[in-house]
């Protein structure tokens, strides 16, 4: 399984937010990609989970086009993202047994409390989202997002608010998904997290790809001087 | 499943969600129990009656009440990001738009059984006509309330301007179902006979599912960025 991006273009009015992006993620492997504040990377994720349509280029899944109007697309995408996408006046239960009629998952009970299992609350489930801290929402976020069992896992910056507890649940959660094959997509701030996770790493800077390597290749200052202005020598060359 | 099953999925969380915090339907019920209570003392019942009044006071209540329960119809979706996961399910948008409408119609039926009730209880109107006939006219009425309030509530998200632009855009399209709602009722009111309401019914009918099938058409359009 290979998720492939070729030139992908976005603009906002006259602001390009994304600007000829090529980038590619295969199954069983973790990509993460870094940048400042307003380098494009939620954009980018967005075309690549098919909520944005992109101005120019497109996202393949093994050769085929993605499209977000397609329902068997989002039936294979998981999406996890630093606003929990959870109904505060709804319990942890209720949360979950709506996301899972509309995954159409069998049994919805069963495949919550196991999802809640997963991340370590198991135990709120009969709890009204708004009486939950930040770090417990975000652990039912992760469970929500993954109920449905996703073959494309998308994160957007999912570590933010998140405790110690829960950042672990959360890795645990996305080595799990790497071992059974998923593609996994992370966009973070957190190079320290990111870089442990990833088996792929890209910088992006003003919408432009400035890196584009293995993780192993790449330590933390060099992934820091790309975030800079500037970035590292040679940092176009750089991109792959 | 059937489209069917998701638009019941989709209005009864939404319904659940409107009773629990309750905001919206306070606001609703509060508005049309007011203005009753206002034109009650308004009015001068010893120049005009009150079936007279009826049927522009009940449907000006309503349609009042239904913009403004309109504009707060994408809250719960947008406080926590919730939509953008809600959009990510393999659902049809179609579905998430009546859903969305289904609920709103709920909340619109309330608002106008107590309106009668009010009208009832503030203007003293003992003989309001026939019920069934009241309820061949609102039905198709309020659905076209309905679904022009969900679509144009999810565009003024959309806009800078918020749900200040609501009242704007949805009340010049819904001039006909107004028209001839209050004119179909009144005839109800003044207890005519059945022809001479059918007609305007079925315009109601024409506009309701004329809306409804233009938003479920444009409602992915709008959803999607």
């Amino acid at each position: 399984m290979k998720l492939e991006a070729r030139a992908l273009v976005c603009d906002y009015g006259p602001t390009r937010a994304v600007d000829s992006v090529d980038i590619a993620a295969a199954g069983g492997s973790i990509l993460a990609v870094f940048g400042p504040n307003g380098a494009g990377k939620t954009t980018l994720l967005r075309m690549l989970s098919g909520e944005r349509k992109p101005d120019r280029g497109d996202v393949r899944l093994d050769g085929g086009p993605v499209s977000g109007s397609d329902p068997a697309w989002r039936s294979r995408v998981g999406l996890i993202s630093h606003r929990t996408g959870l109904y505060r006046k709804l319990t942890v239960g209720e949360n979950l047994a709506f996301f899972a009629t509309l995954h159409g998952v069998a049994d919805r009970a069963a495949a919550a409390a196991r999802a809640l299992d997963g991340v370590g609350a198991g135990e709120l489930a009969g709890k009204p989202v708004e009486q939950l801290s930040r770090g417990q929402r975000q652990r039912v976020a992760l469970a929500r997002s993954l109920m449905h069992d996703p073959d494309i896992v998308f994160l957007d910056e999912p570590f933010t608010g998140l405790d110690p507890g829960g950042a672990e649940a959360l890795e645990a959660m996305l080595r799990a998904c790497r071992e059974a094959g998923k593609i996994v997509v992370l966009v973070t701030h957190d190079l320290r997290r990111g870089l442990e996770l990833a088996d792929r790493v890209a910088v992006l800077r003003r919408g432009r790809k400035v890196l584009d390597g293995s993780a192993s290749e790449h330590g933390a200052e060099e992934l820091l001087r790309f975030f800079t202005a500037g970035g590292g020598a040679g940092a176009e060359g750089a991109a792959a | 499943m059937t489209s069917l099953r998701w638009v019941a999925v989709v209005a009864h969380k939404d319904l659940r969600i409107e009773f629990r915090a309750g905001g919206r339907v306070v606001a609703m019920i509060a508005l049309a129990v007011l203005a009753c209570f206002l034109f009650a003392f308004a009015l001068d019942r010893s120049q005009v009656s009150a079936r007279h009044v009826a049927a522009s006071l009940t449907w000006l209540t309503v349609l009042f009440a239904a913009t403004a329960g309109a504009g707060r119809a994408f809250d719960t979706e947008e406080e926590d990001g919730a939509f953008r996961h809600l959009l990510l399910t393999p659902i049809p948008r179609h579905a998430i738009f009546l859903g969305k409408t289904a609920a709103n119609l709920v909340l619109i039926w309330m608002v106008t059984l107590l309106t009668f009730i009010a009208l009832t209880a503030f203007l003293g109107l003992r003989d309001p006509g026939s019920l069934t006939h009241h309820g061949a006219v609102f039905l198709p009425g309020t659905i076209g309330l309905a679904a022009t309030g969900t679509f144009f509530g999810l565009v003024s998200r959309h806009s800078s301007l918020g749900d200040t632009i609501l009242p704007a855009l949805t009340f010049p399209l819904l001039v006909p179902v107004i028209f001839f709602g209050a004119t179909a009722s009144a005839r109800v009111f003044m207890e005519r006979p059945w022809p001479e309401i059918s007609g305007s019914v079925r315009l109601l009918w024409a506009f309701a599912l004329g809306f409804t099938a233009v938003g479920c058409v444009l409602f992915r359009y709008v959803a999607e960025e």
